[in-house]
């Protein structure tokens, strides 16, 4: 066991040099390998994080290189009493590793691994998750020319995030993070070949840029009144509790205390990372990179990672007087309605889940914002299994929609719109027969989504409302279960409609491509709604296939979303609330009421769900039953409320216009600036040049003539005659004489 | 004696010679002819410088050093001449001062 605790500085090693090894070495030219390669280290790091966590769990440490045990939390001791709102102890540290990066001054700054109970947790959630989706990668990437890469860019992005959740204090957290942010524009923008894609990409960089720059704020300022930013409860540290009683009580800003302005500026960050409102837009468009990225990036892991963040410096959220944490539980609830709200009506079996990913992050930072430290993480890990796994069951039917003759007929002609064609749950239906282990598991993850008992998301989401119920946050409690009844009855909406009825694909709703120059043959009327296909076609149903390894990761994903509740069952059993016990936090008692009410709502969901598009969609260009009831709101909810439309509108407007002022700027004024400056020594130079020419050159000019002409003359004095050299001087000699009797001896 | 003949007589003498000497190294053009001329002046040197030590600085023997120095230089240069005249003549098989000007400029 030790071992593994030693080891676990190579758990976000082991990747990295899957990366290094992928993108250095010719192994890139083989996909196969370059991918088999990146699967086997990551396998290797699933087995140490694992390891890990059943080691950190017995309450193993490393302190000074010895093995000792920590004294386990008092996971059982809370069920008495009230508990206090806003309980929460950090955790002990099971391994701290650190290294001398940088002398700075008079300190030193270090950098290393500070791992603990929860981060244990994250390392085994990641990596396994991350190995899944290397696996379907194999599969559903295996067309593309550029797999190599992929691989290298996601073994990346994997190392990064591991690095994140084992960073010893905020700034090295905050170098992965961005790490992360670059992986994430490269694996959106991976089909480069599409404008749609770069430009995802420039918007989700862009915006969680904004995100980044609160947060880079609040370390700042966090620096300024800590004078560090490592995490751990020692003098000197940032959870040190005196240090945490200063900044709660001594004012900042606005009569903000320093602890309510830290918060806020790092939930910045969160609110960039994960796509919470109002810098959700970027994650829905995200869903141009490739379907494995979608699922390990834009679901699973990066998103979670905004909620990690408020997880990991919590004390400073609970130091205040629990401002920090409003906004946090008002920006949660908001947007787990809001985006719920939005997946309804939509037609994308990618988007749908990205709105969803949405909903189910703000599940998270409203239960942060509650004070449900342990339901959040306990969400977050389930749903990063059944969420990774709704991605990658939605892959394959992609990746089998594809395949069908009247997709690759529409691929011949338009790339773009064969895609998201194929995309498109109304071309869907009846591949339950078809698909049947992407139904099967499709099913698993749906229904841990939808709440179902005994499935994952039914426990933790259950948590999150059970905390908000025992603390009173009626609201919070409302909305979210408002919320977790949407979740129901869109994944119902789209389970159903994906899985169920007659297949619609022969006579598809074709995507309409802004983009494309469209071939004449093409013989579209302007209606997106516009049934055209191929007239006819009987489709047998033979190219239906499902490839061996993305099923097999898909089955891996499954059991966890079947079982991913086990692991913190809310009962006072042996085994039960084991999260919160190694954790070190207080558990919450079962509550059967809320687990009622939550299962209730989930089946109402459900049942709304199945008889609303029971009879929906005999063809694929019918309207939906939603549309037909109240077209304004469904019209709505489809352009998402047109909040892009309003940024165009406002930011990005606002933008262009303050550029066309500068542009002006810079053309007339500081354009005529340097032009001017650029004449003016233009005419010096003229002058010079004369000044030049006529003064300085002819001077030495002649000169030089001179020496030229004297030396012609002087030459023929040397006849190279003895006797002529000899007249010379006897010349010379009469006349020295001469001189010396007339003009200097008279 | 010295009255008998006075020192002006010496100096004409000695003027004359140095002036046919002159003459023979300017206009012979033998080579051989030059440093016979060129002897020639020398000697009327060495007669100026004995003459003024007899006439007017008997005590000092700095005019006969000056003679006996002027004659083991022109032995010398006597010398030195002939053995170029012998190397010019094995080169141009001429010993005609005009015939070799090489040093023309």
């Amino acid at each position: 066991m030790a071992f593994f605790l030693q080891s676990a500085w190579l758990i976000p090693v082991l990747p990295l040099l899957g990366c290094a090894l992928i993108t250095f070495t010719p192994l890139r030219r083989n996909k196969a390998a370059s991918g088999w390669t990146a699967i086997l280290l990551m396998i290797l790091a699933t087995l140490l994080a694992v390891g890990l966590l059943a080691a950190t769990a017995q309450g193993l440490a490393l302190r000074d290189g010895q093995l000792v045990t920590l004294a386990t939390g008092h996971g059982e001791a809370a069920s008495h009493g009230e508990a206090k709102d806003h309980a929460f102890s950090f955790p002990e540290p099971n391994v701290v590793q650190r290294i001398n990066w940088a002398p700075t001054g008079s300190s030193l700054l270090q950098l290393g691994f500070y791992i603990d109970t929860p981060v244990a947790a994250m390392l085994a959630m990641v990596t396994l998750t991350s190995t899944c989706i290397h696996l379907f990668s194999l599969g559903y990437m295996a067309a593309n020319p550029r797999q190599s890469r992929f691989f290298s860019f996601i073994s990346l992005f994997t190392a990064a995030m591991l690095l994140m959740s084992m960073a010893d204090s905020l700034l090295l957290f905050f170098m992965a993070w961005e790490v992360m942010g670059l992986c994430s524009y490269l694996l959106i923008g991976f089909l480069y070949e599409r404008p749609q894609a770069y430009r995802a990409a420039i918007k989700a960089f862009i915006v969680t840029r904004i995100g980044d720059v609160l947060m880079l704020l609040g370390m700042v300022y966090l620096y300024t009144q800590a004078g560090s930013l490592a995490f751990g409860t020692a003098a000197g540290e940032i959870f040190h509790p005196a240090f945490l009683e200063r900044i709660g009580t001594e004012g900042g800003l606005l009569g903000l205390s320093h602890a309510t302005g830290i918060a806020l500026l790092l939930f910045g960050g969160t609110i960039g990372k994960s796509a919470q409102f109002p810098l959700h837009v970027w994650l829905p468009d995200a869903m141009e990179g490739p379907t494995p990225v979608s699922a390990l990036i834009h679901a699973a892991t990066m998103v979670a990672a905004g909620v990690f963040l408020v997880a990991r410096t919590f004390p400073i959220f609970v130091a205040d007087s629990g401002a920090a944490l409003a906004v946090v539980a008002f920006i949660g609830a908001f947007t787990a309605l809001f985006a719920a709200t939005i997946a309804v009506a939509q037609y994308d079996i990618k988007r749908i889940l990205a709105y969803s990913t949405l909903s189910q992050l703000g599940f998270m930072v409203a239960a942060l914002g509650i004070g449900g430290w342990v339901a959040a993480m306990f969400h977050l890990l389930t749903h990063a299994c059944f969420k990774a796994l709704l991605f990658l069951g939605s892959g394959s039917v992609i990746h089998a929609m594809e395949a069908t003759p009247v997709i690759e007929r529409l691929h011949h002609k338009d790339e773009y719109a064969a895609q998201q064609t194929a995309q498109d749950i109304r071309n869907m239906g009846g591949l339950r027969t078809r698909l049947p282990w992407t139904f099967w598991t499709y099913t698993a993850g749906y229904l841990a989504l939808a709440g179902v008992v005994p499935f994952a998301g039914f426990w933790s989401k259950d948590e999150i409302l059970a905390d908000a119920f025992k603390g009173g946050h009626w609201v919070v409690f409302t909305v979210l279960t408002v919320a977790a009844f949407l979740t129901a009855f869109y994944m119902t909406r789209q389970w159903r409609l994906v899985f169920f009825g007659d297949y619609r694909g022969e006579r598809p709703v074709v995507f309409k491509n802004p983009e494309a120059s469209l071939a004449p043959d093409r013989h579209e009327d302007g209606h997106g709604h516009e049934s055209h296909g191929a007239h006819g076609h009987q489709n047998t149903g033979a190219h239906w296939h499902e490839d061996p390894v993305m099923i097999a990761s898909l089955v891996v994903l499954a059991a966890f979303a079947v079982t991913g509740g086990l692991f913190n069952l809310p009962f006072a059993l042996p085994g039960g609330h084991w999260f919160a016990s190694i954790w070190g936090q207080e558990a919450l008692p079962f509550s059967p009421l809320v687990a009622g009410i939550s299962l209730l709502v989930a089946l109402g969901g459900i049942a709304a769900g199945w008889t609303l598009y029971g009879g929906a969609f005999a063809r694929a260009a019918d309207r939906d039953p939603l549309e037909a009831r109240a077209p304004a709101v469904f019209q709505l909810l489809n352009e998402k409320y047109r909040i892009d439309e309003l940024y165009q509108a406002s930011f990005v407007r606002l933008t262009a216009l303050l550029a066309l002022v500068w542009a002006f700027i810079d053309d007339v004024i500081l354009n005529g600036i340097i032009n001017g400056i650029g004449r003016v020594t233009l005419f010096l130079g003229r002058l010079n040049f004369i000044v030049d020419d006529t003064l300085f050159n002819d001077g030495p000019d002649a000169l030089a003539g001179g020496t030229v002409t004297t030396g012609k003359g002087a030459r023929r004095l040397q006849t190279g005659k003895a006797q002529d050299y000899i007249g010379y001087v006897f010349g010379g000699a009469v006349v020295l004489a001469l001189l010396y009797l007339y003009v200097i001896g008279r | 004696m010295t009255s008998a003949i006075p020192l002006e007589a010496v100096l004409v003498v000695a003027g004359a010679l140095f002036c046919i000497g002159l003459f023979g190294a300017l206009s012979r053009r033998n080579m051989v002819g030059i440093l016979m001329g060129v002897e020639l002046m020398l000697n009327a040197v060495n007669i100026n410088l004995v003459a003024f030590w007899r006439y007017l600085e008997p005590r000092y023997i700095s005019g006969q050093t000056f003679a006996i120095f002027i004659i083991c230089v022109a032995a010398a240069e006597a010398a030195v001449g002939l053995a170029m005249v012998i190397a010019i003549y094995r080169n141009w098989l001429t010993v005609n001062a005009d015939t070799v000007d090489s040093l023309k400029g």
